[in-house]
């Protein structure tokens, strides 16, 4: 389903990505390991979901949809919600929540640095004041990826790889390029393509791995992209789901090999596990269809 | 004597000023959001008084309090003029602009203000490793550690001081890029 404007993509893709791992995150209220974390998912959420409403209401503002902030996170099929899958997985266990953050924020942070050069105005100023806004969240992500990775327990050592493993194929998604991504590329709208920022995620991702000696997650999922067809190049509107990059070690550094093939979070395709996400945060806005609070 | 519309508009200006220095941060009553450098402009002209102010934290519940404050204090003030009251969102708010007597109405609640400005973003999570611990508000000792990053509002972390053994709580530095 192709948008009429693809600014109007870009702007629910960034946004539906905060929205959808903002609730995620709130699910952590009350049940984190300990008092603080309870804040700090509590907090981490709440920005997210201010940046979320910030993004809906510009796409209203520049006349890119007559949908309020509401209708926009709330009133909306399954189907249109543009995050990547990375954002809507369940929370898991510890490990698998500070890998999905560290990925995600870590991703999240680049793309804002890059929009917030946009030769859309409101958008780079957008831009801006979210990346100050992350910065907490990237410190958030980084202590605990140091305190699990090299802290003394094995087991959250290995908690920690098993979440990166599970998360890096989804957390390639993020970059799964857009519908009219050519088009805002070429208006400097998004100054730059989804490849060149995974490119350079991958090579900072891979070097932190390296430093923690975990970039194994990395072959392997390098071995798991080998057995599935990567590279052609075209992205179909139907067919199977999103299969991510291969990702290989070369000339020093980790880089990826190959396209995305099959239709992914931002082409409004989700797992099954996004429904019962869906249901549980639109229900009381469909139980009340323009309530207002 | 006969006011030019000119000085009438200035007059008002000052006025429009005076009355937002009445309205204070909810969640830190101690503190007037003109110290807080949430006013951006005051534009008066002959049929408006606009305000633009500038968000905190774009998730801070506040802001719809603050902003229906601030256009009530206005409205008391600009007589026949429509009152236009907005949130903008240039330039970027930092922790840079709260004023001196800002920081000190913080002291005086028992919130460690944040140092500046011109200091640069200093990781608050990273394990307390390298990171100038904050003053205590109440004794003023630096023996102090962050107890969480995260306190009860966005703005807010919590720290313990080790002189005084009293927990207290700091407002969150949010530096320039």
């Amino acid at each position: 389903m192709a948008d009429p404007d693809a600014r109007l993509t870009l702007l629910l893709s960034l946004a539906d990505d905060e929205l959808v791992i903002g609730h995620r995150h709130s699910q952590w209220t009350g049940w984190a390991p300990y008092l603080e974390e309870d804040l700090a998912f509590s907090s981490i959420a709440q920005d997210e979901l201010a940046h979320a409403r910030l993004l809906y209401r510009l796409a209203r503002e520049a006349g890119l949809t007559d949908r309020d902030e509401d209708a926009l996170a709330l009133g909306r099929e399954p189907h249109e919600y543009r995050n990547a899958v990375l954002c809507e997985r369940p929370n898991g266990d510890w490990g698998y929540t500070i890998a999905r953050q560290y990925l995600y924020d870590t991703a999240d942070a680049l793309r804002l640095q890059a929009l917030s050069s946009s030769s859309w105005r409101e958008l780079a100023e957008a831009a801006r004041l979210m990346l100050l806004e992350e910065r907490y969240h990237v410190d958030h992500a980084r202590a605990w990826f140091d305190r699990l990775a090299n802290g003394p327990s094995l087991t959250a050592r290995g908690r920690l790889a098993q979440g990166l493993s599970a998360a890096v194929g989804d957390a390639l998604g993020l970059f799964e390029p857009l519908p009219g991504e050519e088009e805002l590329v070429a208006q400097g709208v998004l100054p730059r393509p989804n490849e060149d920022l995974l490119a350079q995620w991958l090579e900072e991702l891979g070097r932190t791995l390296e430093a923690a000696s975990l970039d194994y997650v990395l072959e392997r999922h390098a071995e798991a992209g080998e057995m599935v067809p990567t590279g052609s190049g075209e992205i179909p509107e139907a067919g199977e789901a999103l299969s991510p990059p291969g990702v290989v070690y070369r000339d020093g550094r980790w880089v990826h090999e190959g396209g995305f093939t099959g239709p992914g979070g931002r082409r409004g395709r989700h797992s099954e596990e996004f429904v019962a996400l869906w249901e549980e945060m639109t229900g009381l806005y469909r139980a009340h269809p323009g309530a207002r609070w | 004597m006969v006011r030019t519309e000119q000085e009438e508009r200035k007059e008002l200006e000052g006025a429009v000023w005076a009355a937002l220095e009445g309205v204070h941060d909810p969640e830190i009553p101690a503190v007037r959001i003109v110290d807080l450098g949430l006013v951006e402009r005051v534009a008066v002209s002959s049929e408006a008084v606009e305000v633009d102010l500038l968000p905190t934290f774009l998730g801070c519940p506040a802001l719809d309090v603050i902003r229906a404050e601030a256009e009530a204090a206005v409205r008391a003030v600009a007589g026949d003029r429509e009152v236009r009251v907005r949130f903008v969102h240039a330039p970027p708010w930092t922790s840079d602009r709260i004023t001196e007597r800002g920081k000190e109405a913080m002291r005086s609640y028992g919130l460690a203000p944040p140092e500046g400005p011109g200091r640069a973003f200093v990781p608050l999570a990273a394990l307390g490793r390298g990171t100038p611990p904050a003053a205590c508000p109440f004794c003023g000792s630096r023996d102090t550690v962050l107890e969480s990053a995260f306190g009860p509002t966005l703005c807010r972390s919590v720290h313990f001081c080790r002189a005084c053994r009293n927990p207290f709580e700091a407002f969150r530095p949010k530096p320039a890029a």
